[in-house]
């Protein structure tokens, strides 16, 4: 038992994970007031001296004085940080210069109103997001906020003092500092203060105090305030029971769920629900859902879903855009999946047959909710009610054929109708109208249906209902079968038309997935980066229709590695911007937080791995929010390309690897060689020499002769071992150029063989060259090298047999063979021998040579337009043919017989 | 008697130059170009020295080394012309009495041939006192001694001083030489025993800054300096 309780007791991993991984960031602190006067620059001033005194490396990076002379006394001896001036329309606006604070870096840097908004063309619109890149930097910061710039608040106080507050900041940034500290004084002795003309200069004091400092409004504020600090406190502690383990009741975490629509309650439903998050301590999540086949398309109503989600990420939500024809259901699915404990909706302002119905969303959500809590809002009246249905307003484009479609089908009803009645008389020809009705809904959509179900209505009155060809309708029944008629047509006609347009939208969709599965398949078949990239380009270009880029990181520094148009270029705050959204793993430019009024958008390539680069693209219209279809397509797309770059990058860096590891065991093996080889004659000329002077007087004649030859052999022996690394390199670097000269063969054999003999012995080297031997185009040393170098292996591997060189004309070609009779190769080292530092034997075995030699002779013939090729066994099982060919040179001019 | 040294190497012009040389030098010269070859004359012609190349056409010159040592304790001088430490360190440990590197001077390999030739002679009666550049060591009354003043080591340090002794003019590598001061626990401690031999050089050599006694041998050992 007891270990169990222990067990109980632990901290909570998860607290004390939280509390590590803010050791990284910068530690901030905020001055928390009701109004502005309270004290807060001043508070923090003091605080910064102290600090200062203390040794701490304490920065003023921004602090308005409002030319209070008590709080500008406070800035003598501190380090103050420069402002940074900005041009905007003709005035220069002095700004917090936070490039210069990061260059900075101290321990602490005090900026002063945290809700301040920033010159336009400034990194960041807002203060605060400055304020997070110093604390993301690792730097502390002391700030100071009055209550009324809380983002979750600003509708409240504008409720309770009329005045409509502009500069927000996310609850976040508060709910994320590590303390906060509320300086505090009663509104009267604010009132007091602002009447001394402590708090504003004189001139604007009394204009402030009518519309703002009234008791009424610093009561309320302050009550904001104390509330919202002892919240924050309460939440504290319960950090601080886990962190210890202390034993005490703490809440279980709740999960919100706000679901949102497009009408004018959205905004604040969405703030009531981050009130309602704060005070219960829960995340939350705002979801909007979708009915395919009745995408919004009212850009005033799009904006407005647009800005509610962003206002809720402002205040700390995840955001969620759904799609289902249920929305209820759907909604229900997400939350149990989610673990949702609330559901918030806005109660719905559906009609008085809806509501009676009990089909109004918030009714269908709280009937159908068995085992999760609703909250149903109500909200004040604002936009009118909005009819269930809603016409969806029809393209010009789709709307003429529609209805010529329309004026056809019924010309050609009424043509039936009419050689129907003159053959049988039928009691009601209204069907056939209704046929050409229902053919047009179900072809063209809802709006032709309508326009023909219309027409027929005329048309069958004015030919067929008596009196005929008048609209005049004679006898009541008449009359009502007509109504019947047009409302049959109606409702066909719109049911026709919704399966038209809602096989439209399945085929819409069908063809983006498509889109996207081609593009996987092209992306699946490009390994090559470039190749990759240009895919990615052309596809996103027609997506996007404006210009695209996409920056790689290349030395440490995004560059562009592809531009659609390809001569778009990038300014300084776009690269800026990108290298935002590459280091933050964050979107920025347009419609964003970071640099909003650039033209282009930046999103980062995300992989498992990391950013690996960043995609960037200009909207074909700047105002208009992006479709929830856009931004999927253009997440799917991104996805993928993000994995596909990842996949080209690795690939690209295994070659690399592979690359090195090649020359890696090339530098490894080319040291033993130089070693082995080098040596070897060196060890002979050292030893014999040193031998020589040492020994001299007790040394035959003979033997004295005898150790001369060694050196002098051996010393032949290192030259041509040094010419052939020679050789190989110049070979390698391309510096060999080999002529192309017409050349005797038979010369060249009998050239090489004579050198042969002389270094081999006369009886090593037996030749049989054919009489019609013919003229081979190359460069006459260069062949004597590779013959002699041959002779040199045959000799050197035959085993003491002769070597026999042989040459006759095969066809087009000039072949010599040099054959030994010596154990011969291996069948799989055939190839083999001819690569460098191969070689046959052990890695320095004997006479297994330099590893040099047939991979010199490889070069040399191939740069002379032959080929050279190992045979073994050569005859008998033994032995080592080794066989040149080079193609017979046809003298296209002979001289005169 | 001519001492018979065996020859084993491969390259003719080496076996050519080092049986002149040697035999310029009174000694009596037996040839081998194998590895097999070698351990039969090993065990049938019984050389007094051996002088082995590394590189050998049928076997490592290392296979060599340990199937001899299992039937001689002849010495034999390893001929490499490998420069990495760990090949001559592994033929050391394996049993070799000594190493010289190619490219070599004729000098220092008959040098060598002498050392080893005279610690095998005095195999059975072990040396009691050495002496050398001034410095005096008498094993038997463990007592050191510089220009006749005493010198006073630690233990350890005269342990060590006394394992190099028995190894004069021959490298032992540092792993001997901890197995046998420190013992096996201690056989990777290289570095402890570079201290070590520090504080020995301050106490016996004249100018420690040049220690003219105990000779490192880079990446292998330590050799003690003889008068040879």
């Amino acid at each position: 038992m007891a270990t169990e309780r222990e067990l109980d007791r632990r901290p909570d991993p998860d607290a004390l994970l939280a509390l590590t991984g803010n050791d990284k960031r910068g530690k901030l602190k905020v001055f928390l007031g009701a109004a502005p006067g309270v004290g807060k620059t001043f508070a923090m001033l003091q605080g910064a001296r102290r600090l200062r005194a203390d040794g701490i490396d304490v920065v003023i990076g921004l602090v308005e004085t409002h030319g209070r002379s008590e709080t500008a006394v406070l800035l003598d001896g501190q380090e103050v940080l420069p402002r940074r001036g900005v041009d905007y329309r003709g005035r220069t606006i002095e700004e917090f210069d936070l490039d210069a604070a990061l260059r900075r870096r101290p321990a602490l840097i005090v900026v002063d109103e945290l809700a301040h908004t920033n010159a336009p063309e400034s990194r960041h619109p807002k203060r605060w997001q400055d304020v997070e890149e110093l604390l993301d930097a690792g730097i502390d910061v002391w700030t100071a906020l009055n209550i009324q710039h809380l983002e979750s608040l600003a509708d409240v106080v504008s409720r309770v003092t009329g005045i409509a507050v502009r500069e927000t900041v996310p609850d976040s940034v508060l709910k994320n500092a590590q303390d906060v500290i509320l300086v505090d004084i009663t509104p009267e002795e604010l009132i007091q203060r602002l009447h001394e003309g402590k708090v504003y200069l004189p001139q604007t004091a009394r204009r402030a105090t009518q519309n703002f400092f009234t008791p009424r409004n610093l009561t309320a504020l302050r009550e904001l305030a104390l509330r919202r600090t002892a919240d924050r406190v309460d939440d504290q502690m319960v950090a601080f029971l886990r962190q210890g383990a202390i034993e005490g009741p703490w809440e279980t975490s709740d999960y919100l769920l706000a679901c949102i629509g497009p009408d004018d309650r959205a905004e604040i439903l969405v703030r009531t629900a981050g009130r309602m998050a704060t005070k219960l301590n829960a995340t939350w999540v705002v979801v909007h859902v979708e009915r395919p086949g009745h995408e919004e398309t009212d850009p005033t109503r799009l904006k407005r879903i647009d800005d509610a989600l962003r206002l809720a990420e402002r205040l700390g939500a995840q955001t969620q855009r759904l799609s289902a024809s249920d929305i209820v259901a759907e909604v229900l699915r997400y939350a149990r999946r989610e673990n949702v404990t609330q559901i918030v909706v806005g109660r719905s302002r559906a009609g008085w047959l809806r509501r009676r119905l009990g089909h109004s969303f918030s009714d269908e959500m709280v009937r159908r909710t068995h085992d999760i809590a609703v909250q149903v809002i109500t909200t004040p009246e604002g936009e009118a009610p909005r009819a269930a249905f809603r016409w969806r307003r029809p393209t010009p484009k789709g709307l003429l054929p529609g209805l010529i479609a329309a004026v056809v089908a019924v010309a050609v009803a009424v043509g039936i109708g009419e050689a129907l009645s003159l053959v049988i008389k039928l009691p009601n020809l209204s069907m056939v109208f209704l046929l050409a009705v229902l053919g047009c809904a179900v072809s063209y959509g809802l709006w032709s249906g309508v326009a023909a179900s219309i027409l027929s209505f005329l048309c069958y009155n004015f030919f067929f209902i008596p009196p005929i060809y008048t609209f005049t309708v004679a006898s009541p029944q008449e009359l009502l079968s007509l109504l019947v008629f047009l409302m049959v047509a109606v409702f066909t006609g719109t049911l026709a038309g919704r399966v038209h347009d809602q096989a439209e939208a399945v085929r819409q969709r069908a063809q983006n997935s498509e889109s996207l599965y081609d593009f996987s398949r092209k992306l699946a078949g490009a390994a090559k980066l470039d190749d990759v990239l240009w895919a990615v380009a052309a596809h996103l270009q027609k997506i996007v229709g404006g210009a695209v880029v996409v920056l790689i990181p290349e030395e440490g520094d995004l560059q562009v590695r592809i531009a659609w148009p390809p001569d778009a270029e990038l300014d300084a705050g776009e690269i800026s911007a990108a290298r935002w959204a590459f280091s933050k793993n964050e979107v920025a430019g347009w419609r964003t937080d970071t640099l909003p009024t650039l033209a282009k958008q930046f999103r980062p390539l995300v992989t498992p791995r990391g950013p690996v680069g960043v995609f960037g693209f200009e909207p074909m219209a700047r105002g208009d929010a992006p479709t929830p279809e856009f931004e999927r397509a253009l997440t799917a797309i991104l996805e993928q390309t993000a994995l596909a770059v990842d996949r080209s990058l690795l690939i690209g860096e295994a070659v690399r690897a592979a690359a090195l590891e090649d020359n890696e065991r090339l530098r490894t093996t080319l040291l033993s060689s130089l070693s082995h080889d080098l040596r070897t004659p060196l060890a002979t000329i050292s030893g014999a020499i040193s031998t020589l002077r040492q020994l001299h007087d007790r040394l035959p004649p003979g033997k004295r002769e005898e150790l001369l030859a060694s050196a002098e052999e051996e010393t032949e022996r290192l030259t041509r071992f040094i010419a052939n690394l020679l050789d190989m390199s110049r070979i390698e670097s391309g510096a060999l150029k080999a002529r192309r000269d017409y050349l005797d063969a038979a010369d060249c054999i009998r050239n090489a063989v004579e050198r042969g003999r002389k270094a081999f012995g006369a009886e090593s080297i037996e030749t049989s060259l054919a009489p019609d031997l013919p003229s081979i185009r190359g460069d006459a040393q260069l062949l004597e090298q590779v013959l002699f170098n041959l002779l040199d292996n045959a000799h050197k591997y035959g085993g003491g047999s002769r070597a026999v060189v042989h040459a006759r004309r095969e066809g087009g070609a000039a072949v010599i063979t040099v054959t030994d009779d010596g154990p011969g190769i291996k069948q799989a080292d055939l190839t083999r021998v001819f690569e460098k530092f191969y070689r046959g034997g052990r890695a320095d075995g004997r006479k297994a040579g330099t590893g040099l030699g047939l991979s010199i002779c490889k070069g040399l013939v191939e740069a002379m337009g032959g080929t050279i090729e190992a045979q073994s066994p050569a005859a008998r099982r033994r032995g080592t043919r080794i066989v040149l060919r080079f193609p017979v040179a046809e003298m296209t001019k002979s001289l005169p017989a | 008697m001519k001492q018979r040294v065996l020859i084993v190497d491969d390259e003719e012009q080496i076996l050519k130059f080092l049986t002149t040389a040697l035999e310029a030098s009174d000694y009596a010269v037996i040839q081998a170009r194998t590895g097999r070859e070698a351990l039969h004359l090993i065990a049938t012609a019984a050389p007094d020295l051996v002088i082995l190349d590394l590189g050998l056409p049928d076997m490592d010159g290392k296979e060599v080394l340990v199937r001899a040592r299992a039937f001689s304790n002849r010495p034999i001088i390893v001929l490499s012309a490998r420069d990495r430490e760990a090949e001559k360190i592994e033929a050391l440990d394996l049993g070799a009495n000594d190493y010289v590197e190619k490219p070599f001077k004729i000098g220092e390999l008959l040098a060598r041939l002498r050392v080893a030739a005279r610690l095998a002679g005095q195999e059975q009666p072990k040396p009691t006192v050495f002496e050398a550049d001034g410095l005096r060591i008498d094993l038997e009354r463990r007592l050191v001694t510089r220009e006749g003043a005493p010198v006073k080591l630690t233990p350890k340090e005269y342990d060590l001083l006394a394992f190099l002794v028995h190894h004069a003019g021959r490298v032992a590598t540092h792993r001997q030489i901890l197995l046998n001061v420190w013992g096996p626990a201690h056989a990777q401690d290289t570095p402890y025993l570079r201290v070590f031999v520090g504080q020995l050089r301050a106490k016996i050599e004249a100018k420690p800054e040049q220690p003219k006694l105990i000779l490192t041998e880079p990446g292998v050992g330590y050799r003690l300096w003889t008068e040879d």
